[in-house]
C-alpha cells in the first residue's frame, strides 16, 4: 500500500503527459461507449456527457476542451478517471493511460517566468519524467465549484 | 570585441551577439505544452529547465515547411527575462564584427525584432534583437500589436 500511495498515475492527452495523485482516483473505467450519454452535457461547465458508473450517472470533462489539446482519440475510445471531488464522483476523459510511476522518478521543473502568464489558468506545476515534461493534473481547476472556466 | 553567431532557418538568416548566446544543442527533443504563446512552438528540456523555443517562422515568414522541414539545432540562448531557444538549420558560424559590415535599416525596412542587419561574405544577416523577442513572443504582445516596429524597448 505504501508503495501505491508513493506513485503518481501518468496519462496522455493528445500525446502531452500528464500526471495525477492516486489518491484523488476511485477508478479507472475503459470501454465507456455502452456507459455514456452525451446528450446530458453542459458545455459551458466543461462537461461533455454523462458516465454511468455505480448505479449513477456522473458528469463527464474533458480536460482538451480547457487546454486547448486537440486529441485523435474519439469520446467513445477515451478512457474515464474516476475522481472523487468536493461535489462527488466525476469523470476525467483521457487518450490514454500510461502507467504508475514512482515519486522519486520525478524532478521538480519551474515553469519559466516567460510561459507562466499563458499557463497559469490552467496549471502550476510541471515535473520532469526521464527527461519529459509532465504536467501535474489539478482536478478542481475542471470540475465543482472551484473550477474556473475558460 | 564583439562577435556574433551566424544561423539560418528556413529562408532567414540571422545574427546573434555572441553574449546572448549560451549553447547550441543538436537534435534535442522538444516538447508541445497546452496554452503555450501562440509564437512559442513548444519546449525543450536543458539542464532540467525549461526552455522556450520562439517560434521565427511565424515570426519572420518563414516557410519552413518547404525550406527547412528538419531544424535539427537549438540555439539556446539568454535574454533579460529568461532563456529562450532559437531553431537553426545549421550549427552556426561565430564571426567577428569587423570581419563582416554592420549596417543599420532604414526604419520602414526595419524586420520587427531586429537591430540591424550584419553583412557577411555577401550574405545578410538579421541581427535579432533577443530581449525583444523574448518578451512580445511569449507575453501575447506579439499578435495583439502587429505593427510595433518602432517600438523598440531594448538595446
Amino acid at each position: 500500500m505504501a508503495v501505491v500511495s508513493r506513485s503518481k498515475l501518468i496519462f496522455r492527452l493528445g500525446g502531452i503527459g500528464f500526471l495525477l495523485e492516486l489518491a484523488d482516483i476511485v477508478e479507472v473505467v475503459d470501454q465507456i461507449e455502452e456507459a455514456l450519454d452525451p446528450g446530458r452535457s453542459d458545455i459551458g461547465q466543461g462537461i461533455v456527457s454523462a458516465l454511468q458508473f455505480r448505479q449513477t450517472w456522473i458528469p463527464v470533462v474533458d480536460p482538451a476542451l480547457k487546454l486547448d489539446i486537440l486529441s485523435a482519440v474519439k469520446l467513445k475510445n477515451k478512457v474515464a478517471v474516476i475522481l472523487c471531488g468536493s461535489e462527488g464522483n466525476w469523470a476525467l476523459l483521457v487518450d490514454q493511460i500510461e502507467e504508475l510511476s514512482a515519486v522519486e522518478n520525478f524532478q521538480p521543473c519551474e515553469i519559466p517566468f516567460l510561459l507562466k502568464v499563458a499557463t497559469m489558468g490552467c496549471y502550476s506545476q510541471v515535473k520532469l519524467l526521464n527527461r519529459e515534461p509532465m504536467i501535474v493534473f489539478e482536478p478542481e481547476r475542471y470540475y465543482g465549484s472551484a473550477a474556473v472556466l475558460t | 570585441m564583439s562577435r556574433y553567431g551566424l544561423f539560418r532557418f528556413g529562408g532567414l538568416n540571422y545574427a546573434i551577439s555572441l553574449l546572448h548566446v549560451q549553447k547550441i544543442l543538436q537534435n534535442v527533443k522538444s516538447y508541445t505544452l497546452p496554452r503555450l504563446p501562440g509564437a512559442v512552438s513548444a519546449v525543450l528540456v536543458d539542464d532540467d529547465q525549461l526552455v522556450p523555443v520562439l517560434d521565427l517562422a511565424q515570426v519572420f515568414g518563414v516557410d519552413y515547411h518547404q525550406e527547412s522541414s528538419v531544424h535539427s539545432f537549438q540555439v539556446v540562448v539568454e535574454s533579460e527575462y529568461g532563456v529562450v531557444a532559437l531553431p537553426s538549420d545549421m550549427t552556426g558560424r561565430i564571426v567577428a564584427e569587423e570581419k563582416g559590415t554592420l549596417s543599420t535599416i532604414v526604419a520602414e525596412k526595419k524586420e520587427l525584432g531586429t537591430v540591424g542587419m550584419f553583412v557577411y561574405q555577401n550574405e545578410e544577416y538579421n541581427i535579432l534583437d533577443i530581449n525583444f523577442l523574448a518578451i512580445e513572443m511569449t507575453q501575447g504582445f506579439w499578435q495583439s500589436q502587429p505593427d510595433t516596429g518602432d517600438a523598440r524597448r531594448h538595446q
